[in-house]
């Protein structure tokens, strides 16, 4: 796998600080399988903490290629949508590629996938990957040393 | 920037956020559809492929203006500025008071791998009854208007029936059991297939929505983005066929996205079809003509934030496309931020590049790393090969237009981090 930017929760959560959550913002986040429910409650538990907004987690297969316009609806409430694919879903990939102008609403949406689904989106989703805010490699807070990302 | 604290009074803190926030705020790479009212846009001056030649929006609008019942498209890769441009078409055509600009993406209505032929001109019409509800109200409109609009919406998004379920019979055929179709072909083959009767039932509807408009001469344009998103390229030609063929004739424009492979597609259909297509090639990136790129950061204040060496590098390195430029600024910002810096650096515009870069590299095979080297390093790339093809669709080469010529380079920041041959 290629190597991209490494990051922590914290470090993700304070870049989403930054940039506000007034404007769109799209994130691919990586992560190797087996960490990647550690990863999702650090981002959410970040999220509520620096940001003191709402989430949205859910699992890719309940998101549904069909049912795009009911998840990405703005919620004031929820402006974070952090949404996990442990599995390779090309139904759902493709529909989020071609509509993209759905996640084009002020606020967050993290799609947080193993190594082999993000190379599998980053090829598939041409759309998808040229809005991406940026792709970060995501690591557990205890396991990242060195500079807080 | 020092904000005041609330936890001791009378001090200040340093808040670096309100440095970055602004400027990211400006940088927005997604959702560009607030731009024109914000002020941000640099608009080209002329077209891309031609000095000489008008910008795209004011051509389209001048076409609009001028002959009523146009069809127009507009051609360009991902990230390209289409979005843009149709935009900025709609405000120039705004400048007519009796102007009536439809703005759709087909993509905020239906999945697009769902809808059919119709799909256009039923999205045209329900925009076209909002705007006369928005100008007049719904109980000033003829009936006969409510009712199509009441017709277009069964026809548009279906209806529920209820029938008695004892009645139903699910392997009823009227056409009957023993009939199968038999083609007889004639000695005329027609350019263009039949309208279908679901496409021609929606015109009549839109027709008799449009028609307090088209009595008082509007001008009605609509300007259709996302179908060159479409998952089957062909998919367009069909609802070029049925849609905007069934539009032809009645004194409403069209200004639609195409898909940039229908440029070099040997059938020429967009070319045949269209009274109008103009194709967006990347912008000229080195730094002689990046002026265009670089006031488009400037304008978004990157100035305040970094040299114009850094602004320069961020220029070349997008390769002229405009989504990556604004990535790139981007994400040098936040890199910045990250190193708790208070000014975007070299470092972190190299940074920024290589992560582009790599977005690029990802699941590239020996096949394209071999097209892309021979690109690179001849200037040979054969646009009829479908792999080379899907190269210029994800845009890890780029199109170019100077001079009268189309040429094609590796996007810069895959150049960056393509691999040497072992």
């Amino acid at each position: 796998m290629i190597g991209f930017s490494a990051t922590t929760a914290f470090g993700l959560v304070r870049r989403l600080a930054t940039v506000g959550l007034d404007t769109p913002s799209l994130y691919l986040l990586i992560s190797d399988a087996p960490e990647m429910h550690v990863i999702q409650a650090d981002i959410t538990a970040e999220i509520q903490v620096q940001l003191g907004v709402g989430i949205q987690v859910l699992a890719a297969a309940d998101v549904g290629a069909g049912r795009l316009e009911d998840v990405f609806i703005q919620d004031p409430a929820t402006p974070v949508i952090l949404i996990t694919l442990d599995r390779w879903l090309p139904k759902l990939v493709a529909a989020l590629d071609r509509n993209m102008v759905l996640l084009e609403t002020p606020g967050a949406v993290l799609l947080l996938a193993s190594r082999g689904v993000a190379e599998h989106m980053l090829i598939a989703a041409p759309n998808l990957r040229n809005r991406l805010s940026d792709v970060l490699a995501m690591r557990p807070d205890e396991a990242f040393g060195g500079t807080m990302a | 920037m020092q904000t005041a604290t609330d936890s001791k009074p009378g001090a200040v803190v340093f808040d670096r956020r309100q440095i970055y926030r602004p400027f990211l705020e400006r940088l927005n790479p997604i959702g560009s559809h607030n731009l024109p009212a914000d002020g941000l846009i640099v608009a080209p001056d002329h077209d891309p492929r031609d000095t000489g030649e008008p910008p795209i929006h004011v051509a389209f609008a001048n076409t609009a203006e001028l002959t009523r019942g146009s069809q127009m498209a507009l051609v360009g890769g991902i990230g390209s500025g289409k979005t843009t441009e149709l935009l900025l078409t709609q405000k120039e055509l705004s400048r007519h008071s009796d102007a009536v600009n439809i703005f759709v993406d087909m993509a905020d209505y239906k999945d697009l791998s769902e809808i059919s032929p119709g799909a256009i001109l039923a999205t045209a019409g329900i925009q076209l009854y909002r705007h006369l509800v928005k100008k007049t109200g719904s109980k000033k409109l003829p009936d006969a208007v409510r009712t199509a609009w009441l017709e277009l919406r069964e026809l548009a998004f279906g209806k529920t029936k209820w029938i008695d379920p004892e009645a139903f019979d699910p392997h009823d055929d009227e056409s009957g059991d023993d009939l199968v179709p038999v083609e007889v072909p004639g000695v005329m083959k027609l350019k263009f297939p039949a309208l279908r009767g679901q496409v021609v039932e929606i015109l009549g509807q839109l027709l008799t929505i449009a028609s307090p408009l088209l009595e008082d001469e509007a001008q009605i344009t609509l300007l259709v983005d996302g179908l060159d998103r479409l998952i089957r390229p062909e998919l367009f030609r069909e609802f070029a066929e049925q849609d905007l063929r069934a539009l032809r004739g009645t004194k409403i424009s069209v200004i639609i996205v195409a898909p940039l492979l229908f440029l070099y597609d040997k059938s020429r259909f967009v070319q045949d079809y269209f009274d109008m297509v103009k194709h967006i090639p990347a912008v000229a990136a080195d730094s002689q003509h990046s002026a265009f790129l670089r006031q488009i950061l400037e304008r978004r204040g990157a100035l305040e934030l970094m040299g114009r060496a850094e602004v320069s590098t961020i220029a070349k390195y997008s390769g002229g496309v405009l989504r990556d430029l604004l990535t790139l600024a981007r994400s040098s910002a936040e890199y910045a931020y990250r190193d708790d810096e208070d000014r975007i650096g070299r470092r972190h515009v190299n940074a920024a590049i290589k992560q582009l870069g790599n977005r690029y590299l990802v699941g590239l095979g020996n096949t394209q790393k071999r097209l892309l080297r021979r690109l690179a390093e001849d200037g040979e790339f054969p646009i009829e090969n479908t792999t080379a093809r899907e190269l210029l669709v994800n845009r890890q080469v780029l199109d170019y237009f100077k001079g009268g010529l189309e040429s094609f380079a590796v996007h810069p920041a895959l150049a960056k981090v393509l691999p040497k041959p072992a």
